[in-house]
């Protein structure tokens, strides 16, 4: 019968968590409540709802007015559109680096063209050697300049060689040095300058305290009136 | 149906099913103008799609997401609209407060549509109109017990309605 009574004093919660019930009824449900935790729990799952309900005002509740029937379409082909975009966006992107891609390829086709062209690299005696002893330079076109392979023979071992570019104006372009010791193995030397073979006119080499000239072919008249004497200077 | 709403534009319609009709109710009610709630909503699923993969399932429910996302383009669209007429003047900051109050106030009257006639019936005139049982009783033409009875299961009804709604007391 517990039940029972518990339902009529149920469906007075709702009146009371809205203060709708009368005092005395009020008091009565409430002295129920304090010795009922099912009907006390339910009570306070209802409060919370009770007070919200005050939010609501009772001239608006007319159904809200669904949204314009072609919204939805609208928002998704708008999504498609910047999808689409999107992709679009990528694909340029990825041409972009096809493009430097290819424009990569371009640049390692003209290096290959320049090796091409290095296969006319220059290869040049120096001159007025002392007996015995012989030495010459390759120059091959780089694009910062001129790469140089120096082959020397028969020079006293540990003899510092300095390298340099003679430019048709007369200017030295330093190329470097090295150390020739001759140990059977190896003896040319890998240097390099930023002038490029077609601006130089001769390779000049001094090794120990000589200078010797190996003059380039083919370079404009008049570039030999800047070669230091071919002859070897003699040293004390 | 995050992963979808994040990843295909049947998400999104998924998506717009589901809780189009809320949004643009309610924005219609913080906006005043049938434009301009169209634009909002419009806006809504836009930036809701655009920012998907920020959206957690852990941490809220869609709804709460697109509801938050809504709270954004409402207060941009009221700014843009206020900042209209007058250039230089100091706009009306409108916060939090007063939009989760009227958003509040606006998911009240939506959980009360979804409810059975009957229970709103009673919660609106005896409760929102004050009108006592016993009026409503002849109106309807039942015993004042029942317009108790209906009063609690009303009761019961709006606060499923609003849980599934997404409100969280």
């Amino acid at each position: 019968m517990k039940a029972e009574g518990c339902r009529e004093w149920r469906e007075r919660i709702g009146a009371l968590v809205l203060g709708q019930l009368p005092e005395e009824e009020r008091f009565a449900t409430e002295a129920h409540l304090d010795g009922c935790p099912a009907c006390r729990a339910d009570a306070e799952a209802l409060a919370p709802v009770a007070s919200l309900l005050g939010r609501a005002d009772p001239d608006r509740l007319v159904p809200a007015p669904a949204p314009p029937p072609r919204l939805g379409e609208r928002i998704v082909s708008r999504i498609a559109a910047e999808r689409r975009a999107e992709r679009r966006r990528r694909t340029r992107l990825r041409l972009g680096l096809t493009a430097a891609a290819a424009a990569a390829a371009a640049a390692a086709a003209v290096t290959l063209v320049g090796s091409d062209q290095s296969t006319s690299s220059e290869t040049v005696a120096f001159r007025s050697l002392p007996r015995g002893a012989s030495a010459e330079a390759t120059l091959a076109p780089r694009p910062w300049g001129s790469e140089i392979s120096v082959r020397v023979h028969g020079f006293r071992p540990g003899t510092l060689c300095q390298v340099w570019l003679r430019r048709s104006d007369g200017k030295r372009v330093p190329a470097g040095s090295f150390r020739y010791v001759y140990d059977g193995k190896s003896d040319h030397a890998g240097l390099s300058s930023a002038l490029a073979p077609e601006d130089a006119i001769a390779v000049g080499l001094r090794a120990g305290s000589k200078t010797f000239v190996a003059p380039l072919p083919s370079r404009s008249a008049g570039a030999g009136a800047w070669l230091i004497p071919t002859r070897p200077q003699e040293d004390t | 149906m995050a992963d979808a709403f994040l990843t295909h534009e049947a998400g999104v319609r998924e998506a717009y099913a589901a809780h189009a009709g809320e949004l643009y109710g309610f924005a219609l009610r913080s906006l005043g103008d049938p434009a301009l709630a169209e634009e909002a909503v419009q806006d809504t699923f836009l930036r809701a799609w655009r920012a998907g993969d920020r959206f957690d399932p852990e941490l809220g429910s869609l709804r709460t997401w697109l509801f938050a996302i809504l709270r954004n383009v409402v207060i941009d669209l009221g700014r843009a609209r206020a900042a209209r007429p007058r250039v230089d003047g100091d706009l009306p900051e409108q916060g939090h407060e007063p939009f989760e109050e009227m958003l509040l106030n606006w998911q009240v009257e939506e959980a009360l549509g979804r409810i059975g006639e009957q229970h709103r019936r009673v919660l609106v005139e005896t409760y929102l109109r004050g009108r006592p049982y016993a009026e409503v009783a002849v109106e309807l033409g039942v015993p004042e017990g029942t317009i108790k009875s209906r009063v609690y299961y009303g009761l019961k009804a709006l606060r499923n309605a609003l849980e599934e709604m997404g409100y969280e007391s």
